[in-house]
């Protein structure tokens, strides 16, 4: 993890550890939530944090339901809260 | 076509590290299956061994020998790729994967003589009003996200829930900073710890590292708060406190003994819990394991009730990474003979990790009878706390399906959908059935039953299908 690589989050600049995942960037700026849930509109970051329980979804390149805390963050991604199914209302 | 290979190792962490060294030494043709991005599992994640002394058949010894048969081409390994499904075909045994999140297209299949399976575990959570909270999280998050991604969960962080994991995630926390306000214990290991004496001196490499454990905790006095159980997690938008109480030995809070710690991350876990839906998918034996979780039935080989499929470190039971080492050494050996090749294990060295798989797992099985998950959690749960995080499935819904008639987890998902979501009952099956009172092992095996182990774009299954 040396050089820095350059993303966006919710359209906001941000950078990220080389080979960093995109949870591990988001926690470390701060960020402890990026999805509301589909019934209760509830917030939800990291649980499990290995890929087992699909809490940290997030929307990555307009691709979503990707679990931010095995997605490694890729130079230029476009990452976006998770609203619901993230496939919009 | 499918793609053909002597065997392949499912899971790059110390058991399948181990097997597949073994086997590729033995001269298999070795595929091997990982999810993450480097070998290591969730417990050495990638870390660099080379400072480490490589004596032996430690697993720095033994990485270092994957990293030189991956470049010399002995090893194909595949990192970023989970295997979903396994099924027999006469008499081969068909691997079916998927890409990582951002290539779930990425489907393949290979056919393989011998399947090693050490797909490891993940942290078994109970529920508790809160527990859905940003900044609550399991021990292995906390783990990989300080040890993997470098950074921490909190400033101050409350440790939670039961086994010696506690004590190895707050020294972790506090080697890299972190304030840990408290280590919630809701078993009693020093009466217990005496007790099973035996089985602990059994296992020396583990106590030293229980020391270690122990003595960061007094340096930085973290309070060691043991009969103490989280009964709610407290917060609006992300945590910012827990309420705790002392408990008596079925876990029950004693009125009067809550009281509320301040901090911004918890951690919690209670137990691990074993990855087998291939196993299951094949129709692999399942048993109980010494921790009450299920386990796949392996003899003294690592053979499953499966032709062709052996299995070695978690998914035999919870036994912690030492165990899972050995056990892959063994299964390595095992599946080099299968393959009609001599083993690369020496008879020695091979007598010498059958005897110590025996004292790990006799470690183990003392370690999970000093720290048992008790019923009375389920007192702190309320109507409105979700038992399935995926679905958001409230305790009443469970447990209006239970007054419906459910006498298992699986109806019950059935009938209130606990248990249907992206994570196919992972992080709620244990606690349907502490909720329910099912303590029937059928339960359990018919909730953890996934024919496909992660989500698959139906397009790309057609597009295999239409490829051929």
């Amino acid at each position: 993890m040396s050089s820095e690589i350059a993303f966006t989050f919710d359209g906001a600049p941000m950078t990220a550890a080389d080979g960093q995942s995109i949870a591990g960037a988001l926690i470390g700026s701060g960020i402890m939530s990026w999805r509301r849930t589909r019934f209760d509109d509830q917030p939800r970051g990291v649980f499990c944090g290995i890929g087992a329980c699909f809490d940290c979804l997030v929307t990555v390149n307009d691709e979503p339901n990707v679990r931010a805390c095995l997605a490694q963050v890729c130079e230029g991604d476009r990452v976006m809260r998770q609203e619901g199914t993230g496939y919009g209302a | 076509m499918a793609r053909e290979c002597d065997i392949a190792v499912i899971g790059a962490g110390a058991a399948g590290v181990a097997a597949t060294v073994v086997a590729a030494r033995s001269g298999c043709r070795v595929t091997l299956v990982d999810t993450g991005e480097r070998p290591g599992g969730q417990y050495y994640r990638g870390a660099d061994m080379s400072s480490l002394p490589a004596s032996g058949l430690s697993y720095a010894a033994l990485a270092g020998d994957l990293d030189r048969l991956i470049a010399a081409g002995a090893v194909d390994y595949r990192p970023r790729t989970t295997a979903y499904a396994l099924e027999r075909e006469s008499e081969h045994l068909v691997v079916r994967t998927r890409g990582d999140d951002r290539h779930r297209d990425d489907v393949d299949v290979m056919s393989a003589g011998t399947v090693i399976l050490a797909s490891g575990a993940f942290d078994r959570p109970l529920p508790f009003p809160g527990w859905t909270l940003p900044g609550v999280m399991t021990g292995g998050g906390a783990q990989s996200l300080v040890k993997g991604q470098g950074v921490l969960p909190g400033r101050r962080v409350v440790v939670a829930g039961t086994g010696p994991f506690l004590l190895a995630v707050a020294a972790t926390l506090l080697e890299h900073g972190a304030d840990v306000a408290a280590v919630v214990e809701a078993n009693d290991p020093v009466v217990g710890s005496l007790r099973q004496m035996r089985g602990l001196t059994a296992g020396l490499g583990k106590t030293g590292d229980l020391t270690r454990f122990v003595t960061a905790l007094a340096r930085h006095r973290v309070p060691y708060l043991r009969r103490h159980r989280i009964v709610e997690a407290v917060g609006d938008d992300r945590v910012t406190g827990v309420r705790i109480a002392r408990v008596d030995a079925e876990w029950h809070p004693i009125p009067g003994t809550e009281r509320v710690i301040e901090c911004d991350a918890v951690s919690v876990g209670f137990g691990f819990v074993a990855q087998l839906d291939l196993a299951a998918q094949v129709g692999a034996r399942i048993v109980p394991g010494a921790d009450g979780g299920l386990a796949v039935h392996v003899d003294d080989d690592q053979v499953t009730s499966v032709p062709g499929l052996l299995a070695a470190g978690e998914a035999t039971g919870i036994g912690g990474v030492d165990a899972a080492r050995v056990e892959g050494l063994v299964a390595g050996a095992a599946a080099a003979r299968r393959s009609e090749r001599g083993s690369a294990l020496s008879a020695s060295a091979l007598d010498g990790a059958r005897r110590d798989v025996a004292r790990w797992r006799r470690f183990a099985a003392s370690l999970h009878a000093t720290f048992p998950v008790r019923t009375g959690w389920v007192d702190s749960v309320r109507e409105d706390t979700l038992v399935c995080r995926c679905e958001e499935v409230p305790v009443s819904r469970v447990r209006e399906a239970v007054a419906l008639g459910a006498r298992d987890a699986r109806t019950v998902k059935l009938l209130s959908r606990a248990g249907m979501g992206w994570c196919q009952g992972r992080m709620c099956a244990a606690a349907v059935d502490g909720l329910c009172g099912f303590d029937d092992i059928s339960s359990l095996q018919g909730a953890s039953y996934r024919p496909v182990a992660v989500p698959v774009p139906l397009g790309a299954l057609a597009a295999e299908a239409v490829e051929g």
